[in-house]
């Protein structure tokens, strides 16, 4: 390690000294307190951040005799205060385990089953890669893809690579939480799902189970339940909406044991509620959304006489003062919210009014009906979040006087469902009409107010009839979260959207990702892989994926590796670190920038203009003296180095080798906050409450021929309708749903301290359910999940959990079991719930996105 | 002296675990021993169901039957209040677990390089691991500590001893919290000197109303719980973790 451990602690020692209050001390303060001489042992603390979790948390690794011993949290980084999570101090395991990938592997027997493999040198690896990259990156198309899982701090080093090699590029996000960041960018414009002002907000919506549970917007985990237990004791009211009490109830006020996928429906019976009572904040609706446009019978705004012939109309509003239509950006109009008005002999309706009239069948009995909750609870909850919001009033931070609406919703992964893109709809919805967007103690999705990519491209769908390997831009998913499955899907099936065999991908490069493991529908992937020439995977561990049908494997490191610039902020507090290697990476295994860097210059893409090296001086915006040279390859510590010096940081990179973690402050109100700044919602907006785009998209879809379960979900407004998975013949009576556990959330990276903490698969069933089907706790269970278009069967065996706090009709088994890797220790835990669900049509949501619902048959094995 | 105990406050407590694998960690226990163990328990019918956590760690009794059972004064008091185990002079009687009302005890079945989770002798690890086992091997553990000047921190793990909680003496000594107050999350878990009222540890179980576990059991633990109420019959528990055979 560059630092030594006397001038580490000389910084680090008063940096943290003052934030200790009472009590006890931190490691630094012992070691500063200890004379050096005293200690038998060379002792140091190297700062890096976690690398198993999504959001980087803070870490203090202590090094012995150039051992790790020990990840705890690194008390300066706001976005863990010091603290980690059973994942964060478990990954230790892995710096040692001897069941990695050590050296490069070359297959020596056929692919689809288990690997066989041999010994090779990283050259020789890395020279049949790029010969086969290449090869495929000559023929263009989609023969050349590059996958991912999550990307891991700042993608720079992965955009790089796809600049430079020009792939395809996949990842994981339809299989998290797309369908909800698809719903807020078409929305609000944001690029996030939803998440409180946890600071502010008095009475909190938990859809879901991310607030107490291994996940959540933005967060993996440990700051959520951080800040909602500071909020608890300040005296925030909280209700848990799921199926399942495990999930976030058990730190609720309230329960809503809701219906699996029937979450659109509460949503708009809780807008027909707030209408009802009158809780609306018309203000915000009429000044900041498009509910006061006025729609035609078509559907479409009425709009004013396009200024050229390249534009489009302004959309008009009625004006009250003039007793006419004007167009809604005209500085005087004083806009309707509701009514009908004729304008040249014709009716229009506002966007709200449309509403109101379309939410009057969601009756609060109509929705208890459909979510099998009680209507008296529906009231409530509306009741409950109309008061709250207190539609009116305002509150002054940093001397700005803002609304005030402490009412949000927490859901982040629920959004994975069959009508997910609407339901997120609904339930942002909810909050637009109390006004809470944006307001102190309301809705957010994003730290920053600040204008997603999608919210001009939304305005307008492409909706086309010739399509590509994963139908983007295509008349069957306009908006698409580019699912890996499905795209397993059209490569198994190409026909069916009108292409040819050509598109399948001669060569993948999976980096960090496991497909056959972590993604349904498993079987659907296996064919895929199967068809697929050349597959190269970087990776610590050998997946499953990479077990059946790799080429090659290359080693990766865990944390032992330079990553980053990795945002620390909490949300309220902006900071940024790096990964920092606290050793060296065991075996021969390579951190994931050097394995590029080699790669590319390997594939002769690594030098000149075009290269690779450019492309990282272009996202890390490396200009000047800082800019990489472009005919020698760097060191990974120089390129950090570099970009640590280029944001002004006193010693470049040993700023981060000394500190840690760069904290920069409070984030001021008027970037928080979006009626802080000088332009409200930093100019993103009429929000889309009225989705016009939807509707003219459908209307596409459906002149070039697409099939209604394309285009039945492209609806302006959010529209319940049964789902393809209640199709399914009555013996398949519950729901099948998936959850993660925070001690155990490992698809890709087992480690046997926390598989000891959570040995075995379960289904979680409700005690009279089970007892009606003769199954006792513990006995083995059958489960036989149904396609409801295809009439195709899976089925598992696994142990049955007694659970009174899950509904009668769902059964519930965590992700991340089955054999993920090759390692001894996930041997016999018992299957994955992947195996179990589909993708596909009826299963995949209008924005391609999996869904993780579908009936189960469930039977004593 | 200070007057050590720990007071935990289970409405902050969302039972993430991450206490028992930091103390794993930290102490280095072998595989199945979980001198901290966090309790998940479900009360009631659907939908009127209640889940809530329990973290449970050694209660360093004032009044240890544990001590008081143990034929070879292995087991014994402190003054700061730790219940402390001399591995070198336990002879693996087993009493202590027969006599504690906690089941905090774990006894060493099998030798522990044996029992460590992955191959420690694998030949591909590098030579600076020093034929540690485990490679995270925690150089303070094997220190004498105290006036006495025993061996009581980690646990030793040899076959036939037996081995609890300490709370982590090789970290107090220094003047560091607990491994399990270091790293929750929510904070949930304070240790301190409950004679000093300004500790965290004080200032919290005067905050609220407290209880402590199987108090008629005479024992009088000195870990305290804020928040919830004392598990009992109506509590089931779920998600439990059983030793692997």
């Amino acid at each position: 390690m560059g630092t030594s451990r006397r001038d580490f602690l000389k910084v680090s020692g008063v940096a943290t000294g003052t934030a200790i209050t009472a009590g006890f001390l931190s490691q630094l303060e012992t070691l500063v307190a200890a004379s050096p001489e005293l200690l038998q042992v060379s002792e140091e603390f190297v700062p890096t951040t976690c690398w198993i979790g999504k959001q980087d948390c803070g870490m203090l690794a202590r090094v012995i005799n150039g051992r790790v011993v020990k990840l705890e949290g690194h008390p300066a980084n706001p976005r863990n205060n010091g603290t980690l999570c059973p994942k964060g101090v478990g990954q230790i395991m892995s710096f040692y385990d001897p069941n990695r990938v050590k050296t490069p592997l070359i297959r020596t027997n056929g692919k689809g089953e288990p690997g066989e493999w041999r010994q090779a040198s990283w050259e020789e690896a890395l020279g049949l890669v790029a010969e086969e990259m290449n090869a495929a990156r000559e023929k263009g198309g989609s023969k050349f893809v590059w996958q991912k899982g999550r990307s891991k701090a700042k993608k720079f080093y992965d955009s790089a690579f796809v600049g430079a090699s020009g792939a395809l590029k996949l990842h994981h996000g339809a299989f998290c939480s797309d369908a909800g960041y698809r719903a807020l960018e078409y929305t609000i414009g944001l690029h996030g799902v939803l998440h409180p002002d946890m600071r502010h907000t008095r009475y909190l919506l938990c859809w879901g189970w991310n607030v107490t549970n291994a996940g959540g917007n933005k967060f993996c985990w440990l700051t959520w339940p951080q800040q909602l237990v500071e909020a608890k004791e300040r005296g925030l009211k909280m209700v848990a909406i799921d199926p399942r009490q495990r999930s976030a109830a058990h730190f609720a006020d309230e329960w809503a044991p809701i219906k699996s996928g029937t979450d659109l429906v509460l949503a708009m019976a809780l807008c027909n509620q707030l209408i009802a009572n009158g809780t609306i904040d018309r203000e915000y609706l009429s000044t900041y959304t498009n509910a006061p446009f006025l729609v035609g019978a078509d559907g479409l705004f009425l709009r004013a006489e396009p200024e050229s012939e390249e534009e489009e109309g302004k959309p008009l509003v009625w004006d009250e003062a003039s007793g006419a239509a004007l167009p809604f950006d005209n500085g005087n109009v004083e806009p309707a919210l509701e009514g009908e008005f004729t304008v040249n002999g014709e009716n229009f309706k506002t966007a709200f009014q449309l509403f109101k009239d379309h939410v009057a069948e969601y009756t609060p009995e109509y929705a208890a009906e459909v979510c099998g909750l009680e209507a008296s609870q529906i009231v409530g909850i509306a009741q409950e979040i109309g008061e709250n919001a207190m539609i009116g009033s305002t509150i002054s931070i940093d001397g700005h006087t803002m609304p005030y609406r402490p009412v949000a919703i927490m859901a982040y992964h629920m959004s994975q469902q069959e009508l997910g893109f609407q339901a997120l709809r609904a339930m942002q919805m909810v909050m637009m009409l109390i006004g809470s967007i944006g307001a102190v103690g309301g809705q957010f999705s994003d730290f920053t107010w600040k204008e997603y990519k999608n919210w001009a491209k939304f305005e307008h769908l492409k909706v086309k009839d010739e399509t590509n390997l994963y139908l983007k831009d295509s008349k069957y998913f306009p908006i698409n979260s580019n699912n890996s499955s499905l795209v397993a899907h059209v490569i198994n099936n190409p026909d069916k959207y009108d292409l040819t065999d050509d598109v399948i991908p001669d060569v993948v490069i999976l980096h960090h990702v496991n497909p056959l493991g972590s993604f349904p529908d498993r079987n659907e992937n296996f064919n895929a892989y199967n068809k697929i020439g050349f597959v190269a995977a970087i990776d610590p561990w050998l997946s499953r994926t990479a077990d059946y049908f790799a080429d090659v494997v290359l080693p990766a490191a865990t944390i032992e590796k330079y990553e980053g610039p990795i945002s620390a902020t909490d949300s309220y507090i902006d900071a940024e670190t790096l990964r920092l290697p606290p050793m060296d990476p065991l075996f021969q295994s390579k951190g994931d920038i050097d394995i590029y860097l080699d790669l590319c210059e390997a594939a002769g893409i690594l030098y000149g203009e075009e290269g690779y090296l450019a492309q990282i001086n272009s996202q890390l915006k490396l200009e000047g003296e800082y800019a990489l040279p472009l005919d020698r390859k760097p060191k990974v510590r120089e390129i950090f180095d570099n970009w640590a010096k280029s944001q002004e940081l006193e010693g470049g990179i040993e700023f981060f080798e000394k500190n840690g973690v760069n904290v920069k402050g409070e984030i001021a109100a008027t970037k928080r906050y979006p009626y802080a700044m000088e332009e409200p919602f930093a100019g993103i907006f009429p929000h889309r409450f009225y989705g016009e785009s939807l509707l003219v998209a459908q209307k596409e879809m459906q002149d070039l021929g697409a099939d209604e379960i394309y285009w039945r979900d492209y609806t302006p407004f959010p529209v319940w309708r049964e789902l393809t998975a209640a199709q399914s013949p009555p013996g398949y009576d519950l729901d099948l749903i998936s959850y993660h556990m925070i001690e155990f959330k490992q698809s890709r990276t087992p480690v046997p301290l926390l598989i000891e903490m959570a040995p075995k698969q379960f289904a979680e069933i409700n005690p009279k359910t089970a007892r009606a089907k003769g199954i006792e706790d513990g006995d083995e269970i059958s489960v036989v999940s149904h396609n409801a278009i295809t009439d195709e069967k899976r089925k598992v065996t696994v142990i049955a959990r007694y659970r009174e706090g899950i509904r009668p009709d769902a059964i519930a088994m965590p992700h991340h079991y089955g054999e993920y890797v090759k390692h001894p220790w996930v041997k016999d835990q018992g299957p994955s719930p992947n195996v179990l669900f589909f993708t596909g049509e009826g299963y995949v949501a209008q924005t391609a996105d999996q869904t993780y619902l579908v009936k189960v048959k469930v039977t004593k094995a | 002296m200070a007057n050590y105990g720990m007071v935990i406050d289970l409405d902050k407590c969302t039972g993430c675990r991450a206490c028992m694998v930091a103390c794993k960690v930290e102490n280095n226990t072998p595989e199945s021993n979980l001198w901290m163990y966090v309790f998940r328990f479900e009360e009631g019918e659907y939908p009127s169901t209640k889940t809530w956590f329990m973290p449970r760690p050694c209660m360093h009794c004032e009044n240890a039957s544990c001590v008081k059972v143990c034929p070879v004064g292995a087991r014994y008091k402190r003054l700061d209040g730790i219940t402390a185990t001399d591995f070198d002079r336990c002879i693996g009687c087993r009493y202590c677990e027969v006599a504690c009302p906690y089941g905090v005890n774990y006894f060493n079945w099998q030798k522990p390089e044996e029992n460590y989770y992955i191959d420690w002798a694998d030949p591909d690890l590098p030579s600076e691991l020093n034929g540690e086992k485990p490679g995270y091997a925690n150089p303070d553990l094997d220190q004498a500590y105290g006036s006495e000047n025993r061996r009581i921190a980690g646990g030793g793990h040899d076959k036939g001893v037996m081995e609890k909680c300490t709370f982590c003496v090789h970290r107090v000594e220094k003047g560091l919290e607990p491994a399990c107050a270091n790293i929750c999350p929510t904070h949930a878990i304070k240790f301190g000197d409950l004679d000093d009222p300004n500790s965290e540890a004080a200032q919290l179980l005067r905050s609220k109303p407290s209880f402590r576990l199987l108090e008629d059991a005479g024992t009088s633990p000195r870990v305290f719980y804020v928040g919830q109420h004392e598990p009992g019959p109506e509590s089931r528990q779920i998600e439990e973790i059983s030793a692997r055979v």
